[in-house]
């Protein structure tokens, strides 16, 4: 907006000098011209007093020997584009600086070109669009991308976004066109019904779609005809989904195909305003005073949500809701990215009541993000489809002399997929009874009667099903080489019962922390506590924190 | 594929029972997204007796982007340009008004009713649009006389206007060159 011509202030700007020995300065040219042209501007009929306003310091008022033009010697502003006022500059001391005469100057430069270029730049602004990048509905991707995303940004922003992925594992962009948030909500309203692999769902909502037709016409006072159209794409697209409700991934392809092709993307999206434009028509009464009033509902309908290219608001979004989503049992949920306090993006459900209950009870749930004017669409982490199964109590009294053949065992099954949990940082020792496999040469540590160290850490002993194929031709686990500490409590007869070993019952946190816990041999980093007399007077704030912990 | 069904559709509308005043064509048999209108003055206004061209381009995107109208005829309106593009100051094709839901047919409506309703308030052509509200009777001999010179005989509606070739010439010097002319 700002774009004057340079000489003009450069003119005024010149001429000044401050008194100190400051050295050749060269000014940026812009902070000046700026200040330059509104100080004048401001001290325009005052004269002389320009200067003083200019500087806003009493080394320029009027009668000051001390101010004067420049001296080109040693104490001169040097103007980059004006070298010639500089260096012509007179030697009198006077405050009759060359630019009293002129004051107004830059404010007449200014405004000649400025007031063309205004126009220019409206008619741009008018017809200026945004091309909008990248497809209308991108592939998922790691909500990671998020947290690089604002990196660099403001410290809520990079709070939040970067616990973001520990919630939400992935990320679905979709084009900001100003369509986004009923792209997303219609994106993931299908993602919905393909992933409930209900075929008398998507049917029911086919035959909901039909009667709406009639809503639509009947309350919405749209022509069928132009309506039609529109929802004619919805149905196709439930048709397909519904032939291939047994093939999940093919339908998810099929939807991402439709949503990506603007025809049948916008098409299904104009549908859905449709719905919510009737919807609110319908009910009217509920929703009218959350229309403007200057707009009135038939004004926002046919501003807002009839027009193509309108972004969702929290009506729209209400009214979408109620008539697409809840209907079919699904629920929104929004996380909102802003600069609102907190470490957490705030959550919203939709409809209302959603928010009360617990997430257990809401069915399918949509998940979205929104950053200010933009919708994507968020994922929980997929269920993982590893399924385990929960020993609670072992079949007890193991054999003592069995243990040496079952310590021998472990090394050949494939346990490679148990490191995946938190503990198991290697083959556990007291797995090896469970799994009936045949003895393997592995033999680290020759297991005397009195390996009745054999853990009972694991108090959920966890065993993996299917179980992996048994006899692993080539045994492959890490070498044991994890030092191992006994001690002396493993062995005193209390624990060990004469050749019969009963697994204690340990499942309380003071378990964990006992010494009876063995998971801490896996940490490489494990030290183990020292005693030392009188060091208990001043504990350190962690370990006050870390036995707080223990206790609860 | 979708636009061209709804065009079609439309097309259908306009040509089955067209409304009064209103005459819809394409130009080219295989090419659903340019129209050609042929409008009718309404009767009991300056441009009564006259018949204008309209020239309707429909974008691919279509309805999701307004149709483009001009008109291939000229006239001496406040709210069509004074020059060979013609263009039309409607409200309901203005990208930000635009409602993939209107239809061509009351789009075709909207324009004959521009002739029989000038709106000066929001005009194109600020110095008629002023001769509109101050002068009446000036503009309705000048609107008329523009009629009696463009908008009689067959519609043309190639771009290439031979005739008032010259006064665009004259209107592209001063905003009102082609209206002294049709003065003159």
């Amino acid at each position: 907006m700002f774009q004057p011509e340079p000489a003009a202030y450069l003119q005024v700007s010149t001429g000044y000098a401050i008194p100190h020995g400051l050295p050749d300065y060269t000014f940026d040219e812009t902070p000046l011209r700026l200040s330059d042209g509104r100080g004048s501007a401001e001290a325009g009929p005052g004269g002389n007093s320009a200067g003083a306003l200019l500087f806003g310091t009493p080394i320029f008022s009027t009668n000051n020997a001390n101010v004067g033009p420049a001296q080109p010697a040693s104490n001169s502003f040097n103007f980059h584009a004006t070298p010639s006022n500089t260096t012509s500059a007179p030697t009198t001391s006077t405050i009759s600086a060359p630019s009293h005469h002129r004051p107004s100057l830059p404010l007449l430069l200014k405004m000649e070109p400025n007031a063309h270029d205004l126009v220019a730049q409206e008619a741009a602004a008018r017809e200026y669009q945004i091309q909008p990048q990248g497809a209308l509905v991108s592939k998922k991707t790691l909500s990671t991308a998020i947290t690089e995303e604002y990196a660099k940004a403001d410290p809520v922003y990079v709070q939040k976004t970067s616990v973001l992925p520990q919630t939400y594992s992935h990320y679905r962009q979709i084009q900001g066109d100003g369509n986004c948030g009923w792209r997303a909500i219609g994106f993931g309203y299908f993602e919905m019904l393909i992933k409930s692999g209900s075929n008398a769902l998507v049917e029911s909502e086919r035959r909901r779609f039909e009667l709406l037709n009639d809503y639509i016409v009947r309350v919405g006072g749209m022509p069928s005809m132009v309506l039609q159209d529109f929802v004619d794409e919805t149905l196709a697209l439930l048709d397909t989904l519904a032939r291939l409700i047994d093939n999940p991934e093919q339908a998810a392809a099929e939807l991402f195909e439709a949503f990506n092709t603007q025809d049948i993307s916008n098409s299904i999206m104009y549908h859905f305003r449709l719905l919510a434009s009737s919807y609110l028509k319908g009910n009217s009464e509920l929703y009218g005073a959350f229309v403007t009033a200057d707009m009135g509902i038939e004004g926002y309908c046919q501003s807002v949500l009839e027009r193509h290219n309108v972004e969702i608001d929290h009506l729209g979004l209400t009214l979408l809701v109620n008539i697409l989503l809840k209907p079919a049992g699904f629920v929104l949920e929004v996380a909102y990215l802003d600069r609102s306090p907190g470490v957490e993006v705030n959550t919203y459900r939709f409809p209302d009541e959603a928010n009360e209950r617990h997430p257990s009870e809401l069915g399918p749930v949509i998940h979205l993000l929104y950053r200010p004017d933009h919708y994507d669409i968020l994922y929980h982490p997929e269920p993982v489809t590893l399924q385990v199964h929960r020993v609670s109590s072992f079949t007890q009294n193991y054999e003592i002399e069995s243990a040496p053949v079952a310590l021998h065992s472990f090394g050949a099954v494939d346990m490679q997929s148990l490191s995946l949990i938190p503990g198991f940082g290697g083959p556990p020792p007291g797995l090896g009874p469970m799994l009936d496999t045949s003895s393997s040469p592995l033999t680290t540590y020759s297991p005397s009667s009195a390996s009745s160290w054999v853990p009972s850490s694991f108090s959920e002993p966890i065993q993996q099903a299917p179980p992996p194929p048994m006899p692993v031709p080539t045994p492959a686990p890490a070498p044991q080489t994890h030092p191992l500490r006994f001690s002396e409590y493993c062995q005193l007869s209390e624990y060990v019962d004469n050749n019969t070993w009963r697994e204690p019952t340990f499942q309380t946190t003071t378990f964990k922390n006992s010494h009876f816990n063995v998971a801490h041999y896996n940490n490489p980093n494990f030290q183990p506590e020292e005693y030392k007399p009188g060091a208990e007077d001043h504990e350190s704030p962690p370990r006050a924190g870390g036995r707080k912990r223990g206790s609860i | 594929m979708s636009s061209q069904k709804r065009i079609a559709k439309e097309l259908v509308e306009c040509t089955a029972s067209p409304p009064t005043g209103i005459t819809v064509s394409l130009p080219n048999d295989s090419d659903v997204h340019k129209w050609h209108v042929v409008l009718d003055g309404p009767e009991g206004t300056a441009y009564a007796g006259g018949r204008f061209g309209l020239v309707v381009s429909l974008p691919i995107e279509y309805p999701f982007k307004a149709p483009a109208v001009t008109f291939a005829t000229r006239i001496y309106h406040p709210n069509v340009t004074n020059d060979s593009l013609g263009s039309i100051c409607l409200g309901l094709l203005k990208s930000e008004n635009w409602k993939p839901s209107t239809r061509l047919l009351s789009v075709l409506e909207a324009v004959r009713n521009l002739l029989a309703e000038p709106q000066p308030d929001d005009p194109l052509e600020a110095r008629i649009a002023d001769e509109y509200r101050r002068d009446r009777r000036e503009f309705d001999k000048n609107a008329r006389s523009y009629v009696a010179r463009y908008a009689k005989g067959p519609v043309k509606f190639d771009a290439p206007r031979g005739e008032p070739a010259a006064g665009e010439r004259e209107g592209n010097g001063g905003d009102g060159g082609g209206a002294s002319g049709g003065r003159a």
